[in-house]
C-alpha cells in the first residue's frame, strides 16, 4: 500500500517530533538542535575570550599601565588562548557547523551516534564551566596556553590553576574526540545512495580531515595532561630532570598535538570557503579532487612538523633542518587550495555578497599569515623573533583571519537555511569592512612591534622603547574589531526578527541542504535522494531511492560508493547524555581539588549512569 | 502505511557500533603510542635504565600472562561466530579475569620494590601498565554486562554489541603486547 506525500510528511512529523520546552533541549539528540546548542555556547565563550583580549589590549594601549596586575594578566592571556582555540573555534566548526550541516550534506537524518553527540555537547559545556569556575575563583590557568614545564610544575605554580588547565582541557578533549568520531562514522556510513567519495561535498572532506586529525592528535595532549597531573598531585617525575624526566617531553607531546591542531582549526574554514565560492560565483570548484586531497594532506603533514615550535630550545641542527624542510611541504597543499579558490572566483561570475566578501578577506589574510609562516622556516629568523609579537601577529592572521573570517562568512551563508529568514545584505557588507579594517589594524602592527623586540606575554612595557604608538594602533584596531563583531551579530538578530522569508534555496546553492525546507524539518529529508554528482542541487530533481517512514529510521551505506546496505533504528531524546556529562564533570571538579576518594565514588555513579543508558534496547524490527 | 523501496546493493559487514569501537581503538592506539614514545624518549636520554636501585623487570610470569590474554581472544572470536555465544564468552571472561587478577598482584608486588615517585622510570612503568590494566578492566565490565544481557536471549542489538566488544578485546590484546614488551624491554636488552 502506498502513501501520499502529505501523509508521509505528517507521519514523519509525528515520528521525529522533539519534546517541547526546555526539557526537549536538555534531552535532545537531534543533530540540528545540538549544533545550535554548540553555536550558542561557543558564542558565550567567544564573548568571554573577546573580553579577555580587550582587557589585555586596554592594558597595553599605553606604556606603564596597571589596569590589571601581572597575575591577572597571566590568567588573561592563558585563558584567552585556551578559550579561542578549544572553546570557540574547534566547537564552533566541528560542533556547530559540522553537527548541523554534515548530516544534511551527506543526505542523512542524524549523526551516526545521536546520544553520543548529545554527550559530547554536555561534556563540552561541563569543561567550559570548569574552566571559568576556576577563573572566577582566581585560579584560572596562568602558564600560557602551551603551559610549559617547569613553569607549570608545582614548585613554580603551587595553586590549583594548572589543575584547572589539565582537567578542563582533558574534558574538552573528550568532547572533541566524541564529536570527531561521530563525524567520521557519519561521513563514512550515512551518505546518501550514490554519494561516492568523489561526489562528497568538499565541506565534508574538510570536516573528515579535521576529525581524523583530532582523533589522532588529541591523545598526545591527553597523555601530556595526565603526566602533568600525576607529577603535580602524586609526585611522579615525567618532566623532572633531577629524577630522570625531561621538560622537553612536555614540549614534544604538546606540539605533536599542537601543530596538527592549527590545521584542524583552519581546515573546516577551507571547507566553508569551498561551499560559499561555488554558490556565489555560479561555477563548480576548480581542481575538486586536488582540493579534497590537499585538505587531507594539510592535516597529515601537520603531524610531522611539531618541532618547528622548538627551534629556540637548543635541539640539534640536524633536527632543526629536518623539521624546517618538513614544514615547507605544507606550502604545497596550501598553495593548491589558494590557487583553486582564487581561480574559481576569477573565472566564475562572482556576486560579492557578504559571505563571499568574508571568503575574499580570508584568502588575503591566509596569504599574509602563510607568508610570515614561511619566514619561520629560516631557522635564524625564527630564533630571532621567537617569543615576540611577530609570532602573535603570524598566528592571529591564521587563526582569526583564516579560521574565523570563514566562520563569519558561513554564519551569513547558512543563516537563511537555519532560520528561514534572509539577512540584511548592506549591513552585512558593512560588518565585513569594519572587521577587515579592524583586524588588520589590530594584528598588522604586531609584526613591526615584534621585529622591534617586544616580547609576548608582558603585562606592561617602558615608554622609551618605541613600542607605544604601535600598541595604541593595535588597541584601536581591537575595539574596531569588537564593534564589527557586535554589528555582525546585531544584523543577524535584526534579520531573524524582521528578515524576509528565505525559502528553501535563496542562493541556488549546490549541495543537498538547499534541497530541503528552511529551517529543515526534524527528519531532514522526507525521502532520501540519490546523488549523481558533488553538486546535487544543480543536477535537477534527484530520483528518490529510499522512502523511510516506518519509524525513527536511518539508512546505512557502504563506505566506498554510498549504496544502501541496511536500515537501522535511531535513538530518540534521552536524559542519559546530560546526566553522564554532569557526573563526569563533578568527578573532574573533585580531581581539581584532589579529593580522590570522593571522585572515585562519583566515578562509580558515572558507571551506573552508563548502565542506565544501555538498559533500554532498540526494538527489533 | 509505510512503504519501503530499499535498493540494497550490498549487505553491510560491520554494524555502526563496530565503527564506533573502531574510532575508540584508533584514538586509544594513538594514546598508547604517545606513552610508549615517551618511555622510549626518556630511556634514550638516560645513562642507565632502569636506574640504579630499581630491579630489572622479570620476564617469565608477565610473558606467560601475556600468552593467556592472547589465548582469550580465541573464545571471544568463537563467540562472535557461534549461535550460542554464552559459553565461549564465559570461557573468555574466566581467562581474562584470571589474567587481570594475576596482573594486579604483580603490580602490587612491584610496588613493594620501587615506586612511581622514585624515578621517571617508575612513573612510566606504573602509568603504562596502569593504563593497560584499566583497559582490561573496562573490557571485563563490558563482557559481564554482555553476558547478563545474553542470559535474556540474543537480539540484533546484542549480536552487534558482541562483535563490537570482541573487536575491543582484539585491540586490547595487541596494545597489551606492545605495552608488555615495552616495559620488559630492559630485561631483553640485558
Amino acid at each position: 500500500m502506498t502513501t501520499t506525500v502529505t501523509e508521509r510528511v505528517d507521519l514523519l512529523e509525528r515520528q521525529w517530533a522533539e519534546r517541547p520546552g526546555v526539557l526537549g533541549w536538555l534531552t535532545t539528540t537531534d543533530h540540528k538542535r545540538i549544533g545550535l546548542l554548540y553555536f550558542w555556547a561557543t558564542l558565550v565563550f567567544f564573548g568571554a575570550g573577546g573580553v579577555e583580549a580587550l582587557l589585555m589590549r586596554t592594558q597595553l594601549a599605553q606604556a606603564n599601565q596597571h589596569i590589571v596586575g601581572p597575575e591577572t594578566f597571566d590568567q588573561l592571556f592563558t585563558v584567552h588562548g585556551m578559550t579561542m582555540i578549544f572553546w570557540f573555534i574547534i566547537p564552533m566548526t566541528t560542533g556547530a557547523f559540522g553537527n548541523y550541516l554534515v548530516p544534511i550534506m551527506v543526505g542523512a537524518r542524524d549523526m551516526a551516534f545521536p546520544r553520543m553527540n548529545a554527550l559530547s555537547f554536555w561534556i563540552f559545556a561541563g569543561s567550559g564551566i570548569l574552566l571559568y569556575a576556576g577563573m572566577a575563583a582566581g585560579a584560572g590557568p596562568d602558564a600560557g596556553w602551551f603551559n610549559y614545564v617547569p613553569l607549570s610544575a608545582r614548585l613554580f605554580d603551587p595553586g590549583r590553576n594548572i589543575e584547572i588547565y589539565t582537567l578542563s582541557l582533558a574534558l574538552n578533549g573528550m568532547a572533541s574526540t566524541l564529536t570527531s568520531a561521530n563525524l567520521i562514522v557519519t561521513i563514512f556510513k550515512l551518505r546518501a545512495p550514490g554519494m561516492s567519495f568523489n561526489r562528497m561535498p568538499l565541506f565534508c572532506w574538510a570536516f573528515l580531515a579535521a576529525s581524523l586529525g583530532l582523533i589522532f592528535a588529541l591523545p598526545s595532549l591527553t597523555v601530556d595532561l595526565l603526566f602533568l597531573y600525576l607529577q603535580r598531585n602524586l609526585g611522579f617525575h615525567f618532566f623532572d630532570v633531577a629524577h630522570g624526566g625531561s621538560s622537553f617531553l612536555w614540549q614534544h607531546l604538546f606540539w605533536f598535538f599542537g601543530h596538527p591542531e592549527v590545521y584542524i582549526l583552519i581546515v573546516p574554514a577551507f571547507g566553508i570557503a569551498t561551499e560559499i565560492i561555488p554558490a556565489f560565483t555560479r561555477r563548480k570548484m576548480l581542481a575538486f579532487p586536488l582540493i579534497a586531497i590537499a585538505e587531507i594532506l594539510v592535516v597529515f603533514i601537520g603531524f610531522g612538523v611539531w618541532a618547528h615550535h622548538m627551534f629556540a630550545t637548543g635541539l640539534p641542527s640536524t633536527t632543526l633542518v629536518f623539521f624546517a624542510a618538513a614544514t615547507s611541504m605544507v606550502v604545497i597543499p596550501s598553495t593548491i587550495q589558494v590557487f583553486a579558490w582564487s581561480m574559481s572566483i576569477l573565472t566564475g561570475r562572482p556576486r560579492f555578497t557578504t559571505p563571499l566578501l568574508f571568503i575574499v578577506g580570508f584568502i588575503v589574510m591566509f596569504v599574509v599569515g602563510g607568508l610570515t609562516g614561511v619566514m619561520f622556516l629560516a631557522i635564524p629568523f625564527d630564533q630571532q623573533v621567537t617569543d615576540t609579537y611577530f609570532v602573535i601577529a603570524h598566528f592571529h592572521y591564521i587563526i582569526f583571519g583564516a579560521a574565523v573570517f570563514p566562520i563569519f562568512g558561513g554564519m551569513y551563508y547558512w543563516f537563511p537555511k537555519v532560520t528561514g529568514k534572509l539577512y540584511f545584505e548592506r549591513p552585512g557588507q558593512i560588518s565585513f569592512w569594519i572587521l577587515f579594517v579592524g583586524t588588520n589594524l589590530l594584528f598588522f602592527p604586531m609584526h613591526i612591534v615584534g621585529l622591534l623586540g617586544m616580547p609576548r606575554r608582558v603585562y606592561t612595557y617602558p615608554g622609551n622603547v618605541g613600542w607605544t604608538s604601535y600598541n595604541l594602533l593595535e588597541t584601536v584596531g581591537g575595539y574596531i574589531t569588537a564593534i564589527g563583531i557586535l554589528f555582525l551579530f546585531a544584523n543577524l538578530v535584526v534579520s531573524y526578527l524582521r528578515g524576509a522569508p528565505a525559502g528553501p534555496d535563496p542562493w541556488h546553492g549546490p549541495t543537498l541542504e538547499w534541497t530541503i525546507p528552511s529551517p529543515p524539518p526534524e527528519y531532514n529529508f522526507a525521502t532520501i535522494p540519490t546523488v549523481t554528482s558533488a553538486y546535487p542541487n544543480w543536477d535537477g530533481d534527484a530520483p528518490v531511492s529510499i522512502a523511510l517512514d516506518a519509524g525513527h529510521k536511518q539508512h546505512v551505506s557502504t563506505i566506498s560508493d554510498g549504496w544502501t546496505a541496511e536500515i537501522v533504528d535511531m535513538p530518540h531524546a534521552s536524559p542519559w547524555p546530560i546526566l553522564l556529562a554532569a557526573t563526569l564533570t563533578i568527578c573532574f571538579a573533585l580531581l581539581v581539588v584532589a579529593k580522590f576518594m570522593v571522585a572515585a565514588i562519583v566515578l562509580v555513579v558515572v558507571g551506573l549512569t552508563l548502565v542506565g543508558w544501555h538498559m533500554k534496547e532498540p526494538q527489533e524490527s | 502505511m509505510s512503504e519501503y523501496a530499499v535498493e540494497s546493493r550490498a549487505r553491510e559487514r560491520f554494524p555502526l557500533g563496530w565503527w564506533g569501537v573502531a574510532m575508540l581503538i584508533a584514538t586509544e592506539t594513538a594514546l598508547f603510542g604517545m606513552m610508549v614514545g615517551s618511555y622510549i624518549y626518556l630511556r634514550l636520554k638516560a645513562p642507565v635504565w632502569p636506574p640504579r636501585g630499581i630491579p630489572e623487570p622479570k620476564l617469565v610470569v608477565p610473558l606467560i600472562l601475556l600468552g593467556v590474554l592472547l589465548v582469550s581472544t580465541l573464545p571471544m572470536w568463537r563467540a562472535t561466530q557461534s549461535a550460542t555465544p554464552k559459553r565461549w564468552l564465559l570461557l573468555a571472561l574466566v581467562l581474562q579475569a584470571g589474567y587481570f587478577a594475576m596482573e594486579v598482584q604483580l603490580y602490587h608486588d612491584d610496588l613493594q620494590h620501587f615506586t612511581p615517585q622514585q624515578h621517571a622510570y617508575g612513573s612510566l612503568y606504573y602509568t603504562l601498565l596502569g593504563a593497560d590494566h584499566g583497559h582490561v578492566a573496562v573490557g571485563l565490565l563490558l563482557n559481564l554486562w554482555l553476558l547478563w544481557k545474553l542470559l535474556h536471549g540474543m537480539t540484533r542489538y546484542r549480536r552487534n554489541a558482541l562483535r563490537a566488544i570482541a573487536f575491543y578485546w582484539y585491540a586490547v590484546a595487541v596494545l597489551t603486547v606492545i605495552v608488555t614488551l615495552t616495559v620488559l624491554s630492559p630485561a631483553f636488552a640485558r
